[in-house]
């Protein structure tokens, strides 16, 4: 595995709404202040769907996590894919507890020298998030019903 | 890791979440270690493990689509466990 001694990874998790575009900006600053802006960029957040799968409308999603595993994990995840793809910044943002339709679940950003690994890394990472960080979602619906979701929605 | 030498008869503590937490109607157990379980003078039982412990407890659903974490880092489901790990059961994960 290539050394990338510079990487900058920067891992959050919120139990609180959170303004993906103001934390988007707040890692901007640091990284200037370190003089380690990317000239390629990256990024996807996610929100809360109005609609559970059937389409009933959602009260919330709730998200539950397994506390010292997922922020190793996410780490793990993060460092490999980054160091893999020889991209130069990270930015991960989770959100855990109940999140309310159109809020965002998860900001990813990935910065590097060129499009290209940016975009790979930040897909590959997001993707990777998903399936292998131990997080569970469960639908709270206004007919009353709660559901956990046994899995992800497709790509 | 834990060390065997220092907490032989430490129990392993095993965690559920979500979905299967709810099942089961508990988020922790302990469960004894084999060096706690097994009589003085006993025949030495099968090691212990996350399958065999999933089977021992009899939990809904089929353990094809659980994955196990072992001191919090994903386990193969025939790890032999050590007294005082932690041995979790993670339903399909839904992340991002």
């Amino acid at each position: 595995m290539e050394s990338t001694p510079d990487l900058s990874l920067r891992i959050t998790l919120h139990s609180a709404r959170f303004d993906a575009l103001a934390r988007l900006e707040v890692w901007h600053d640091e990284l200037a202040q370190r003089d380690s802006s990317n000239a390629a960029e990256s990024l996807f957040v996610g929100r809360v769907r109005p609609t559970a799968g059937d389409g009933v409308a959602l009260e919330a999603l709730e998200l539950e996590h397994y506390p010292g595993m997922t922020e190793r994990q996410l780490e793990q995840l993060a460092d490999h894919c980054c160091r893999r793809h020889g991209v130069s910044s990270c930015l991960i943002e989770h959100r855990i507890g109940r999140v309310l339709p159109g809020e965002a679940i998860v900001l990813v950003a990935v910065g590097a020298d060129r499009r290209g690994p940016a975009q790979r890394c930040c897909h590959e990472l997001l993707e990777s998030l998903k399936h292998d960080a131990p997080f569970w979602k469960r639908e709270w619906r206004t007919d009353g019903r709660r559901q956990w979701l046994n899995g992800n929605t497709p790509l | 890791m834990a060390d065997p030498s220092s907490n032989a008869a430490s129990p392993i503590r095993v965690r559920l979440f979500a979905a299967l937490r709810e099942q089961a109607g508990w988020a922790e157990r302990d469960w004894p270690s084999q060096q706690a379980a097994i009589p003085p003078g006993s025949r030495t039982a099968s090691p212990q493990t996350p399958r065999a412990i999933w089977m021992a407890l009899a939990l809904d659903g089929s353990f094809d689509s659980v994955r196990t974490a072992v001191n919090q880092h994903f386990a193969d489901p025939d790890t032999v466990l050590q007294p005082g790990d932690e041995l979790a059961f993670l339903p399909p994960i839904s992340g991002g």
